[in-house]
């Protein structure tokens, strides 16, 4: 389904809810950031080339 | 604002969400919603979680009628009719409790939705409207069906204008209303945050939902809200820890309070210097006005201070707004009306001498205090003085601006303090002398005259204040 929201919810806004919704959100936070850092070493080497 | 030949009006603060848009109709409120809204009102009027917030009147009567109601304007395939809002009123004339018992009701609401599969694409306190002191969710147009592993797209909006002003209130003790008055969107994270340092950062929801959700909106602003919903998904974000959030948010703002300080406008009643001969004298007059006519729909008492001629008028009206300037009074206020169930009087903060302004977009968005006041009749009581003497309005401009506040036809009750009236002593004791020589009585009256038909006139007993109705256009 191709989602038009007409608010800027603010990538930050978003994130920062898993945070306050207690232990089970920084879990998920937590998840996101790793991921970010694994995608990021991940990528650099084909990046530098 | 333009009319349309058919005599709608769009409304000019519903642009936002291209989705659906409110009109006018005379005294009708129509929402044109579009293909893809009108299949989400579908799906939400068969739910039982609106149906049942329906029910409770926490959110605004809402019915489809004809869709020929919108001819001409084909984007809209389905048309609903709301509930109309006796006086429609900005979060910036609330006052702390109000706008707290409000942000309590969105995310009542929200709460509500989450588990029937519904969420809100907004978080506004525009959101809200009140029905006397019973706040009432009015966007209809802002339910959707959630998507799993979303996070509520309006927190930010629901932060700006509604729980930063009250982390202003309940930690600072800073009154909310200028700044959301200066702001349509609310205040910012970062506008915020240099008022929360050294300890003050630890404060109630400070550290998370101001500096931790500060730190990554800059952190996070070059990512696009449709990859971070992504990888939230992919995280195992869920419509559980959704749910939590919002209790979260909840729990907090219950415990933000800010308990109205004692103010020289809190004992003003008790000290004003009435006697009980004068004040029954006054009560009479003013109900006599009230009845002497038909019943007033939407009446306005300007500094309504307790709120005892609000109470006296609420019996006589369908809806009383007492407007006071000082927000400590107003808290009291809605606290009491709100404790006695009562849904005909709604209380706002505002400065008279300083009426809000039309704001947001082209400065119609937000409709000023001017635009929206066609009272039935105007009660101005213990005022006059204050705006001539006080802050130094002229006398003329004080009636012209009284007889502004009127649908046609209305009755405004007014007050003339002498300026032998103790009270009246005391404000001119700060002006240098001679400075306000029309203030009298006579002029008053001739003013008054020439603009309204004195229908009534009463001294009261202790010959320093004189009550008028009059009548105007009359």
């Amino acid at each position: 389904m191709s989602h038009l929201a007409y608010l800027d919810a603010g990538s930050g806004s978003l994130i920062v809810q898993a945070v306050v919704g207690g232990v089970a959100g920084v879990a998920v936070a937590a998840k996101l950031y790793w991921r970010r850092l694994v995608d990021r070493f991940r990528r650099q080497p084909t990046d530098q080339r | 604002m333009a009319i349309s030949p058919a005599g709608l009006r769009p409304e000019p603060g519903s642009f936002r969400d291209p989705a659906n848009r409110v009109f006018h109709d005379g005294d009708d409120v129509l929402r044109g919603l579009d293909a893809q809204a009108a299949e989400h009102w579908r799906a939400l009027a068969g739910s039982e979680f609106f149906t049942s917030l329906l029910a409770a009147g926490k959110v605004c009567g809402t019915e489809a009628v004809e869709p020929a109601r919108l001819a001409g304007a084909t984007r809209w395939t389905t048309v609903l009719r709301h509930e109309r809002i006796p006086f429609v009123s900005h979060p910036y004339e609330w006052s702390f409790t109000m706008l707290r018992d409000a942000a309590l009701l969105h995310l009542e609401i929200l709460r509500a939705a989450l588990p029937a599969g519904f969420t809100t694409k907004d978080g506004s306190a525009y959101n809200l409207q009140w029905r006397g002191s019973e706040p009432v969710f009015i966007d209809v147009g802002s339910f959707e069906p959630v998507r799993d592993g979303e996070p509520w797209a309006g927190y930010r909006q629901f932060c700006q204008t509604m729980l930063y002003p009250l982390l202003l209130g309940a930690h600072l003790g800073v009154d909310f209303q200028p700044w959301l008055r200066a702001r349509v969107d609310g205040i910012e994270a970062d506008a915020l945050k240099p008022l929360f340092r050294g300890l003050r950062r630890l404060s109630a929801g400070v550290p998370t939902h101001l500096h931790l959700h500060a730190a990554m909106q800059n952190r996070n602003a070059a990512a696009t809200t449709t990859d971070v919903r992504a990888q939230l998904r992919a995280a195992g974000y869920s419509r559980e820890l959704a749910l939590a959030t919002v209790r979260g948010i909840e729990k907090l703002v219950r415990r933000l309070d800010r308990p109205p300080a004692a103010s020289h406008w809190a004992d003003y009643q008790r000290t004003c210097g009435y006697s009980e001969q004068d004040r029954a004298g006054k009560e009479r007059f003013v109900a006599t006005a009230l009845t002497g006519g038909p019943r007033p729909r939407l009446v306005l008492d300007l500094g309504a201070n307790d709120g005892r001629y609000a109470r006296l008028a609420a019996r006589h009206a369908d809806q009383v707004v007492a407007v006071e300037q000082d927000p400590a009074v107003v808290d009291t206020l809605y606290r009491a009306l709100r404790a006695e169930g009562q849904r005909r009087i709604l209380p706002l903060v505002m400065d008279l001498a300083d009426p809000s302004p039309g704001g947001g977009w082209r400065g119609v968005e937000r409709a000023s205090f001017a635009d929206r006041a066609a009272a039935d009749v105007v009660l101005a009581l213990a005022v006059v003085h204050h705006l001539a003497i006080g802050r130094n309005v002229p006398l003329a401009e004080v009636v012209a601006w009284l007889t502004d506040l009127c649908a046609p036809g209305a009755r405004i009750v007014v007050e003339f303090v002498h300026p032998e009236d103790p009270m009246a002593q005391r404000l001119l004791a700060n002006k240098p002398e001679g400075t306000f020589p029309d203030y009298r009585r006579a002029e008053f009256e001739r003013l008054l005259a020439a603009r309204c038909h004195i229908a009534g006139r009463e001294e009261l007993p202790s010959g320093t204040r004189t009550l008028y109705t009059a009548v105007v256009g009359g």
